[in-house]
Parts: C-alpha cells; structure tokens; sequence
C-alpha cells in the first residue's frame, strides 16, 4: 500500500485527500473546518461546542429523524466533535452509500437548522456533562490544569462546552451567527481513505459537496501568552484516588523542535508502559496504575503534561518519584540506546499504527491541517533518524523542567496542598 | 414463532466481500494441545498475534477474586528467557503495540508488529505461557497498582453501578464480581496462591493461538511449532459447576454518593452465547438502542439515534446518553439499558418511560424499516471488524474462547434471518420484570 495520498482542490474551495487500499470494503473519512474553540470570539464561549451537538437535530432539507434514519439505513456513521482549531466530522460508509452520507454531513454543515426543542435538548446536555466532569478526578485535574497553563481564557485553555452560565444561556441566533461567519468552504478539509481513488473523488464526493457555502477561514488563535506556574488543589472526599496533573506551555506542530521533543516525550512517559516515568513511578515503586506524559502539538501553541493515578495515602511519594524522573533528565540523560529505542519505535509504528481506515484518514487530515507535505508518510523514517541525540536531549531540558510547571491535583485530599 | 412473508421478503444477503487476501484461515493443533489459527492476508504490512486463555474471573471462587486479572499483570514482569521489562524493550523498538485483557470468561494477550517480525512476537507469548517469573517483589510492588487500577475505577459512577448490577442480578454464579475482584481479596491474595491460579490455567492445551496479517503460511507454521512444541501441557482444570438460578421477581440496588449527576442501568437476564435464541436478542437489542457490536473497536465513538431509547429518553429531554448492549458471554448474562440523567429528571420518571418502550415491544412487532435498519447496522459492524488485523485477531480469538469461530458465519446469517415476530417474541420472554434488574446511582449534594 503507498503512503503517498492524492490531493485534489475542490472547485470555490475546500481540499481533499485520499490514499486507496484496495483491500478495505468501505470508506473512512474525517473533515474539518476551521471552526473551533479558537474561532470563538469574546462573549461566544461554548459557542462552538453548542453548536457541533446541534448539528445532526436537522436541516432545512432534512428532520432529525430523517437524518439518522437515512445514515443508519446505509449502515454508515457520522459525528461531529470540537476541538481547540477546528471543528471536525468523522464517520465511516460503503463506497456505494458515500455520495449520499457525505452529502449529508455537507447539509449538516452548511444548512442547519435549530429547532427549539433540540437546542434545549443540548443545553440539558451539556449542563449534564459539565456536572459529570466536575465530579470526575481525571477530567477535572486535566481541565484545571489547561486553565493554568494557558491563562487568560486563551482558547487552548477553556473548557470546549464554556462553563454553566454560558450553556444557560446560549441562544440560536448567535449560534447560527458563529455558523455563518466559520462554516465557509475555503477552510474545508475532507480526508478519506479505503475503498476510494481518484474518479470516485472527482465525481461522487465532489458532487457530493457541492452545496457548500462560499467563505474564508476565520483567524486562527493567537499563540498562548506565557503565564506564572500555579496551582489547583480540589478536595472530592468522596472519592478512592486523587488524579494529579502537571505541565507547562510546550510547542506548536510546525515548531523546529516538534520532532526533537516528541521523542523526548516518548522516551519519557509513553514508551513501553510509560517510559521512564511509568517505570519508576508504576513498574518499580508500585504507586500509581497510570503515570505517563502527553505531548500536545497545536496550530498556535502546545502543552506538555505528566498526570497520574494515585491513592491519597501515597500521594507526597508518587509527586516526589515524579518530581526525581524529571530531575533525572538532568543528572541522566537519555542514553544512545534509549534514544536508538525511541526512534525504532516511531519508525516501526508507522505500519502498526496506519492499520485501520479510521487511522489513515487522521493520519491524512493531519498532514493537511499542519501542511507536512504528501510525501511526508514517506520522509516519516529520515525526519525522524535526522534528529541528533543531543537535540532530544536538549529538547528535554527545555520543556520538562519542574520549575516552569503548573500543578493540578483534584480527589480526597482534605485541605492539603502540594508541590513539585 | 412465525415469521409473515413480508418480513421474510425483506432479508437481503450480505454483499460479498472484495476480495481482500485468503480469508480461509489454517488450523493447526499441536501435539500438546494448543490450537493455531494462521489468517494469512498477503501484502498487508503488520501482523497481529493473540493468545486467548480459556480463564476468566468466571473460573474464580470468593476470596481469590480479581487473581486472573493479576496474574495478566504479572505477565509483564518477564520469566523464562525475559527478563524484566524485556516485553516493553522488545515490542516497542519495532514499534509494535500490545497490551492484555481480562474479562469475565476469558483472558487475552497481544502484540500488533510490523509483519516482518512475527517471530518476535511468538517468542514473547511462547515465554509468558509457561514461565512467568512471578518475582516475589515484583508481586508486591504490583499489589498496590492492580488496587490502584480499581481505585481509580471506583472513581467512576459507571463502574460502581457496573459492579452493583452485576452483584445483584447473580448470587450464585461468578458472575456476581467483576474481573478486577475486591479490594480486601486484592489485599490479602498471596503470591504463591495467584502463581499456583497462572499454573493451572496458562497451558497450551487451554489456550488459541491467533495469527492475522501479512505472513506466509507455511513459514507461520513452522514458527508456532519452533516456539511452541515445547511447551507441557496441564491437565485441564473442571469447568465451573456454578450454575445461577432463574431469577423469581425483581431486583433493585440504590447508590447514594456526593456528586451531581445520576445514573441508571437496568439489565434482564439473557442467555449464553450458544442458545439458538441469542440472534433475535441481537435484532432487539439493535431495535431497542441501536447495534454497536460487543467487539473492541468496532463500534467505535458514535451514537445511534435511530432507535427507540434515543427516541424515547434522550429526545425528550430526560438523559443526557442512553444505550443498549450485552457482551457474549458463555454462561445466561445481562442485556444492559444505562443512561445518564439530566438534571432535575427522577429515575422513576425514566423508568416509566423505559417501562413503555419495553412494554411496546413485547406488545407490537417492530416496522419493516426498523428491522431493515437493525439489520444494515449488523452487516456494517460486521464489515468493520475486519478493518485492521488487530480487530480481526480480537474477534476471532473472542469466539474461540466461547466456542469456535467457525460457527460466526452462520450466526450472523440466523441475526439477519430474525423475523419482526421473532423480535416480539424475544422481549416477550427476556425483557420480562421477574428478571429485571434496576441499579439508582443518586448522587448526593456534598455533606
């Protein structure tokens, strides 16, 4: 199978790629239009969010009903989800249902329609999800800590769903206000891959778009202003573990040091079970089932954080085993085998991890969305045998400093606080 | 039952697969009774290898519950020709992923590589069959992680009502716990107890072996025989002599706890994988609250909309998700309706509106369109199980555990042969309220 995908501009705007495997029976896909957290403006928090959960409750073609009968009829899926740039639809269809399931999402998108009864249904919903998050250790820690580590309500910092006063009081007109000014064309992409090739593209799913609405991609996000580390200690007494969340301000995609500090990260708190810090942390001192890092890499601005599951009575030795593994990345560097092993791994993973439609088709979309270039899936192994040992290592140094860091710890922890 | 033409009229076979490779898998059954399954898919750039274990928490007895589930952990800890972290070092410098899994009735293990280092999983798995180290400081370091991994599930409100459900609907059978165990059993299992529980049941002639990806037949098979001639079967342990009796009226469970959101689940008691009724229970659990499949990824992260439970709860504003589903199971399990409440709504007013949706389907025969669009569901999980050879690995070393794969093919024709007939007649006899179980998560403001 090649790694190579095909592009094709959609005429009045919007791109699309697509990579054939002939041994798939149906089609994968994942779009996007720049019409995320980020494209909120002052006053719109949620906005986005609302409005994605509104997009299957009918068009002006369409009911709800009708909408959900005709892609279940065919078998396929379709959602639509926000994040902090971009909004995105993904699903999954028979080549011969595509035109149809895509035309859809294309209504969806572009002719909604909010009936009061569904806008009402979402208020409750996420109302639900918000007290739902509250009462969970992880998200909470996680969520406390983003607002932390990207301070003055910057869009990489907010909660996608706004806060309870904002979903209270949401109104369709401002929704379809966002709409109108995000939802144009320009900043359409569409990935597919599986049962698909170039005249199926140029035919079925270009026909199948047709009806989108012309418009430029609103402004991407601001790159995040630096902020002082803080802290956030939130007692839930009723709770077994406390979820510790620790990070900083990282990297953007495209920045020179992505690839350097990827392997870092890896080499950190993901390989294996974790890294070094799952091995100190879980393998050797038995403190926590989870203790790992997450790199990550947005349009405008990055985070890199370390979270954790840990019973409150081991609370001070799992910060400290912590506290010691990012130490270490001074006084020991990672070694050449260690850094050998981390790049062995991404390379290797490249098959693994492309094994599913769903897979490629991200894979795709993001090589779009961060303009990598097509042969990127193809300079993937070079990139990443290009980068020197003392790059990671000085990438390391950098951005897994404690002193730089935000804490978040949120479980029963009584009115203790903590530090690195 | 009686299934009127019409509705046969409706029943479209399956389209056939393009080809994709040889899908005829090869078997083969060593000398010490370990049975190979080789799905050779020529081209394709990764292979996956699982081990499914015929133990679950099924085979365990009170006081040892939760031991299957360590003895997964402690095959990572390496033994025989592994060291510790060994595993890890392995897999990750061919970028491979793996993990393992403990359920109820069975045990699996994985490793998903690029195709050209087949052998290197084969010799991983050849190892942790037979001789896992169980280091006794390794055991105890572990103790506290595997509590740990319940305490930070006890965190969750679904699995507090997961484990109260299941505690409710059976007493007799081990059904009744959940696969991590309990937290006093996790605390006081000794080493010697868990490691005699791997002896017994970690043994070729009690295990599959799956293979699924881009490899050549023959030169598999001479791999699995390097690897795995070796290796000394045990005599296989009896099977669990549990057997849970029929319910005899409704169960209910309350948790109280601080928070904000509450919680519902309501399970009726459905047989096991094997009895001819399980089709239908398909059909209705796909007209109910639409199919998602029991496999591991299948499914993936939607929401069917098109079914009476989005129609009837979530629609009218009285949960935020409601879903329909059971897990194949070999011994009578659970079909589950949970949902999360909006805030405000009482679970009585829920339950009486559930009490209706059921009612009308013991009453009425779905429509046509309904049955159609069950079935299309069925057909497209189908055909995305098959999507990627760590999927297929999964589903196939899942129907060993429970029986064999070979009889999957058959069974997905008698669900698309379900009849709206056969969908009444399914609830009338299984979402009956003498073998319904109903579990309130309240949540609680803070003291």
């Amino acid at each position: 199978m090649s790694l190579r995908p095909d592009r094709i501009e959609l005429e009045g705007g919007g791109r699309v790629l697509f990579l054939e495997n002939p041994a798939s029976p149906f089609v994968s896909f994942q779009g996007s239009l720049p019409a995320g957290v980020a494209a909120e403006r002052p006053g719109e928090e949620g906005v986005a969010e609302f409005l994605s959960r509104l997009l299957l409750s009918g068009t002006e073609a369409r009911t709800a009903r009708q909408i959900s009968e005709a892609i279940e009829g065919h078998g396929a899926t379709l959602e639509f989800t926000v994040a902090e740039d971009i909004l995105f639809f993904r699903g999954r269809t028979t080549r011969r249902a595509a035109g149809k399931v895509l035309g859809i999402a294309a209504d969806c998108l572009f002719h909604p329609v909010l009936p009061a009864k569904e806008v009402d249904r979402v208020r409750a919903e996420v109302l639900t999800d918000l007290g739902r998050e509250r009462d969970s250790t992880r998200e909470r820690a996680e969520r406390e800590l983003l607002g932390l580590v990207f301070p003055g309500r910057h869009p990489y910092g907010r909660d996608p769903k706004g806060d309870e006063e904002a979903a209270k009081s949401i109104e369709p007109r401002r929704l379809l206000e966002f709409q109108a000014r995000c939802y144009g064309r320009e900043g359409l992409i569409l990935a597919l891959a599986g049962d698909v090739d170039g005249g199926f593209v140029r035919s079925t799913v270009a026909r199948a778009l047709e009806g989108l609405l012309p418009g430029p991609p609103p402004e991407p996000a601001p790159p995040p202003a630096p902020g002082p580390p803080g802290s956030a200690f939130v007692d839930l007494p009723h709770k077994s573990q406390a979820d510790v969340a620790i990070g900083r301000q990282a990297i953007p995609r495209r920045h020179p040091e992505f690839y350097a500090l990827d392997l870092a990260n890896l080499l950190f708190g993901v390989i294996g079970i974790y890294g070094r810090l799952g091995q100190s942390v879980r393998e050797d001192k038995g403190l926590a089932y989870y203790s790992l890092s997450r790199l990550r890499a947005l349009r405008a601005g990055g985070s890199l954080s370390i979270i954790a599951g840990v019973n409150p009575g081991r609370l001070e030795a799992a910060m400290a085993a912590i506290s010691a593994e990012i130490d270490r990345l001074q006084s020991e560097p990672f070694t050449e085998d260690e850094i050998e092993t981390g790049k062995l791994n991404r390379i290797g993973g490249l098959a693994v991890n492309l094994e599913r439609n769903a897979e490629v088709a991200a894979a795709l979309h993001g090589i779009e969305f961060h303009d990598l270039g097509l042969d990127y899936l193809e300079r993937y192994p070079a990139i990443v045998n290009g980068v020197r040992p003392e790059e990671i290592r000085q990438a390391a140094d950098r951005y897994i400093r404690k002193a730089d860091c935000s804490l978040a710890v949120v479980g029963p922890i009584g009115g203790k606080t903590f530090a690195l | 039952m009686t299934a009127g033409p019409r509705a046969e009229s409706l029943y479209r076979p399956p389209p056939s697969p393009r080809p994709r490779g040889s899908r005829i898998d090869r078997v083969e059954v060593l000398d010490n009774g370990l049975k190979a399954i080789l799905r050779s898919l020529p081209g394709v750039p990764q292979v996956s290898v699982w081990v499914v274990y015929r133990v679950g928490s099924r085979n365990e007895v009170p006081g040892m519950t939760g031991s299957t589930h360590w003895v997964e952990h402690m095959l990572f800890k390496g033994g025989g020709k592994l060291a510790k972290g060994d595993i890890d070092r392995l897999i990750s410098r061919i970028g491979g992923k793996y993990n393992g899994f403990t359920d109820k009735d069975w045990t699996m293990y994985y490793e998903t590589v690029p195709a050209e280092r087949l052998e290197t999983a084969l010799f991983v798995e050849s190892e942790r069959m037979r001789n896992a180290a169980f280091d006794p400081k390794e055991f105890d370091a572990e103790r506290t992680v595997v509590i740990s991994e319940r305490e930070g599930s006890e965190n969750q409100p679904e699995f507090l009502v997961e484990e109260e459900m299941w505690g409710t609907a059976f007493h007799v059978h081990p059904y009744h716990w959940l696969p991590i165990g309990y937290k006093q059993d996790l605390a006081e299992m000794s080493r010697d107890e868990v490691y005699a529980w791997y002896r017994k049941w970690y043994a070729p002639n009690n295990a599959v072996l799956v293979l699924v990806g881009g490899f050549d037949a023959d030169r598999a098979a001479a791999l699995v025989h390097t690897y795995f001639d070796p290796l000394q079967p045990e005599a296989t342990p009896p099977a669990p002599r549990f057997e849970e009796p029929p319910q005899i009226g409704e169960r209910s469970a309350e948790i109280r706890r601080p928070g904000e959101v509450d919680h519902l689940e309501v399970g009726w008691k459905i047989p096991g994988w094997t009895h001819p009724d399980l089709p239908r229970i398909v059909m209705l659990t796909g007209v109910l609250g639409g199919w998602r499949g029991f496999g591991l990824a299948g499914s993936g992260g939607w929401t069917p909309r098109a079914n009476r439970l989005y129609r009837g709860l979530v629609e009218a504003r009285l949960v935020s998700d409601a879903r329909a589903g059971f897990e194949l199971r070999l011994d009578p399990s659970l079909l589950t309706v949970s949902a999360t409440l909006i805030p405000g709504v009482r679970h009585r007013d829920v339950e009486r509106r559930l009490d209706g949706i059921v009612a009308k389907l013991r009453d009425a025969r779905p429509t046509a369109r309904e049955m159609e669009r069950a079935r299309e569901l069925v057909r497209a999980w189908d055909r995305y199980e098959a999507d990627g050879v760590t999927s297929q690995g999964f589903m196939i070393g899942q129907l060993e555990a429970l029986g064999s794969r070979e009889t999957f093919p058959q069974f997905l024709d008698r669900v698309l042969a379900v009849t709206p007939e056969g969908v009444r007649g399914g609830a009338e006899t299984y979402l009956v309220d003498r073998a319904r179980t109903t579990v309130r998560y309240r949540a609680e403001a803070p003291a």
